[in-house]
């Protein structure tokens, strides 16, 4: 059997999986949903994925689900999103950031204690960007001093991804201020339960609270919860920050190509009437359908390059720049053709990711894209200097 | 992506796209729109050059005399010439080559034989009766005209334009780097194809959408790579223009609309060379992306060179009327629009 015979196979036993697993009625029981019910379903759902073999595509084959080919991930987050399946929000960064970390750069005893923790459910949240380090985020500040067998961390975090629900948080912290700023920092596994750690929820402009801030009073922390030798966190970082390989951008666009008929359902009294569509409304589904499918089409072959090893510098930076401007000008058209009773509408689907049925969510939270994980402006500094070699900005 | 056929041996599409660049870099003289219109004999110049690298023979199946290749093996001559700004564009001919590949007929075999050797050059008009079609491009050039009836059902015809019956006028417009004309037909002789004009609008379509899609892509990508490399050299303020963010960061916007434009025609392209399901409404969202995205970048283009972009000794001009007459060709955005629109929606309310 060959690479694409497999992948083949793969994707139709997911099919077949999926239509069993894939809770039929996840939509209408998460709507409007509180934490706890938001909890629970996501902790069922990864307990399904992980029972059929899906949640780990990415780990080593040694673990149950995993080594997979890069391809084959490709295809599971793929075929998750065709079938509208709920999205794994809450253990992402367990199963991606904290997992591939310590795989990477973690000891033996770090391994045992998180990894099949991990596959239990243990929740991990990152503790990288500060108040004052967002896009310079090398000039963090959090300090931690050593004292004996332990750290003592001062400090405060932010945007730490559902922060407030983690178990255990990936830490960034300065333990050198004197050479240059990459080079003063250290990787440490914090325990969301020690004392002096206060995690505060931030209230979106969605309502949602999918982030939080961290504060660290004192916290002290063992030196066998450091990853990697003291002062070198930063090659740490990059390999949690570098382990979801695009997957997202896979699985988001798919679910965005999907959701389509949203849109159009919403000018055709649900499919009903299509002659309810007018000339401008039609023409503007119509450029947005064209965009996505574009943006489809070049994940798809910046993936087939990146699955050949051949990935160049700023392909990611033009898939997050693309899927940013287009997710925005998409749910901006929902909220225009739904009108008024979009102003009106409260309910929104939990663990949806971007496509919530609630077209004002959505369109709020579409900003999101334009600032997490380098912000637009970062990103058209990457294309234009490293894509486009354009000449570097002097600094002020 | 490689281009195959049951019949031809594969053409490494890499290999074709060398081929187009040298030739056109060598033979293409873009400021010849500086000055007049290309000249007659410049294009037909040009015409027999690419007849000799054989490009009018790659779509041609085998039987026919030609190369048996797919769309794929004139993606990248279609992407160059857009490149070069070239004034001749063969997709007219070679979209009448699907259409005749398919008819199959005895007349269809002939005009597909000379259309291989390089002898028949062919537009595609629309009416019924004594028609007329303005702004047809290269129009003067062309030998035979490929009509398709109002009525879907009635069969294709071809009608040679040599005939006493045929006026072709050459026409000035504000697209110097081609050349367009008028045609004028009245009480000339027509042969029938058995192909009707139903079956054969939607393949002469297609065809027409992916060659404006790639020849715009090829056009934003030129116009681009010339404009980046301009900021990068002048210099104001003591520092080369292109570092300051308030044009890199709009460059950056540029590129992603490109890369996205440029898969689409890609992806399209080899929907279309397949024949997979809804190809014909990828080959028209390939051409309203790419269209959109050269028109843009060729606005920004002047901007960006600021003064020395709004002379007409500056090519950024030729761009940017290329890319205005793009977007015009083949009918307005809207109108395009309105034809893809019902392959989406229907795709959409089956939740494909």
């Amino acid at each position: 059997m060959n690479k694409d015979q497999g992948i083949a196979q793969l994707r139709n036993e997911l099919r077949g999986w999926l239509a069993e697993n894939v809770p039929y009625d996840w939509r209408e029981r998460q709507s409007g949903d509180d934490v706890p019910g938001f909890l629970a379903s996501q902790r069922e759902w990864l307990t399904k994925l992980v029972a059929g073999g899906y949640a780990t595509p990415h780990w080593p084959k040694e673990w149950p689900g995993g080594g997979r080919l890069l391809a084959e991930q490709v295809a599971i987050f793929e075929e998750i999103a065709r079938a509208d399946a709920p999205r794994m929000s809450l253990f992402f960064v367990s199963l991606y950031h904290a997992a591939m970390t310590l795989m990477e750069c973690g000891t033996e005893e770090q391994k045992a204690r998180h990894l099949p923790a991990i596959l239990k459910g243990e929740i991990w949240c990152q503790g990288f960007s500060e108040p004052n380090a967002g896009s310079d985020l090398a000039s963090l500040r959090c300090k931690a001093e050593r004292r004996g067998d332990h750290y003592v961390v001062t400090g405060q975090k932010t945007w730490s991804t559902l922060g407030q629900f983690a178990d255990w948080c990936l830490l960034l912290v300065r333990t050198n201020s004197s050479g240059p700023k990459q080079a003063g920092i250290t990787f440490l596994l914090l325990d969301m339960k020690s004392k002096g750690v206060e995690c505060r929820p931030i209230k979106q402009i969605t309502g949602d609270e999918e982030f939080a801030e961290i504060f660290l009073d004192s916290v002290e922390i063992p030196v066998e919860n450091r990853v990697g030798a003291e002062n070198e966190g930063w090659r740490v970082a990059q390999a949690t920050l570098s382990s979801e390989r695009g997957l997202t951008a896979v699985e988001l666009t798919e679910r965005l190509a999907r959701s389509l008929w949203r849109l159009v359902g919403l000018v055709t009294a649900g499919g009903q009437d299509v002659a309810l569509l007018d000339d401008e409304a039609r023409r503007q589904i119509v450029d947005i359908a064209s965009r996505i499918e574009g943006l489809r089409a070049l994940i798809s072959s910046l993936t087939v390059r990146r699955i050949a090893g051949m990935e160049v510098v700023g392909d990611a930076s033009i898939i997050k720049l693309g899927y940013a401007r287009i997710l925005r000008d998409f749910t901006a058209l929902g909220l225009r053709l739904q009108g008024m009773s979009a102003m009106r509408d409260m309910n929104y689907v939990l663990g949806a990711g971007y496509e919530t049925s609630n077209w004002v969510f959505d369109f709020m939270n579409s900003y999101q894209w334009n600032i997490a994980g380098g912000s637009n402006e970062i990103q058209r500094n990457i294309v234009s200097e490293r894509v486009l070699m354009m000449p570097r900005e002097k600094l002020a | 992506m490689t281009s195959t056929n049951m019949a031809g041996e594969a053409i490494e599409p890499e290999e074709l796209r060398d081929g187009a660049a040298r030739l056109l870099a060598d033979k293409v003289d873009r400021r010849a729109a500086w000055s007049e219109v290309q000249t007659f004999q410049a294009v037909a110049d040009l015409y027999s050059e690419m007849a000799s690298l054989g490009w009018f023979m790659l779509t041609v199946p085998t039987r026919n005399g030609g190369l048996g290749q797919s769309f794929v093996a004139l993606a990248p001559i279609y992407e160059e010439m857009g490149r070069a700004l070239s004034p001749v564009r063969i997709s007219q001919t070679m979209a009448v080559v699907d259409v005749l590949a398919v008819d199959g007929g005895a007349d269809a075999a002939a005009l597909l034989g000379r259309i291989a050797e390089g002898t028949a050059r062919v537009i595609v008009l629309e009416g019924d009766g004594d028609l007329s079609a303005q702004t047809v491009p290269e129009a003067c050039h062309a030998t035979t005209a490929l009509v398709l009836p109002s009525d879907a059902d009635a069969q294709v015809l071809l009608i040679d334009l040599a005939q006493p019956g045929a006026t072709l006028d050459n026409v000035l417009t504000w697209d110097r780097s081609r050349r367009y004309g008028d045609v004028r037909l009245s009480n000339v002789v027509s042969v029938a194809l058995s192909l009707t004009a139903g079956e054969a609008s939607v393949l002469v379509q297609g065809h027409d959408d992916l060659a404006m899609a790639w020849d715009s892509v090829g056009g934003g990508r030129q116009a681009l790579d010339e404009v980046v490399q301009y900021m990068g050299t002048r210099q104001q303020f003591n520092r080369p223009i292109g570092s300051f963010q308030a044009l890199k960061h709009r460059a950056a916007d540029l590129k992603v609309k490109l890369e996205i434009a440029r898969a689409l025609a890609e992806h399209a392209t080899v929907a279309f060379s397949a024949r997979t399901d809804g190809w014909s409404t990828l080959a028209g969202q390939a051409r309203l992306l790419a269209v959109d995205a050269f028109r843009t970048i060729a606005e920004e283009s002047i901007q960006f060179h600021g003064g020395i972009g709004f002379t007409w000794e500056h090519d950024a001009h030729i761009f940017l009327k290329r890319a205005l007459m793009n977007e015009m060709l083949g009918g307005p955005p809207e109108q395009i629009r309105d034809r893809v629109a019902s392959g989406i929606i229907s795709k959409a309310l089956l939740r494909e």
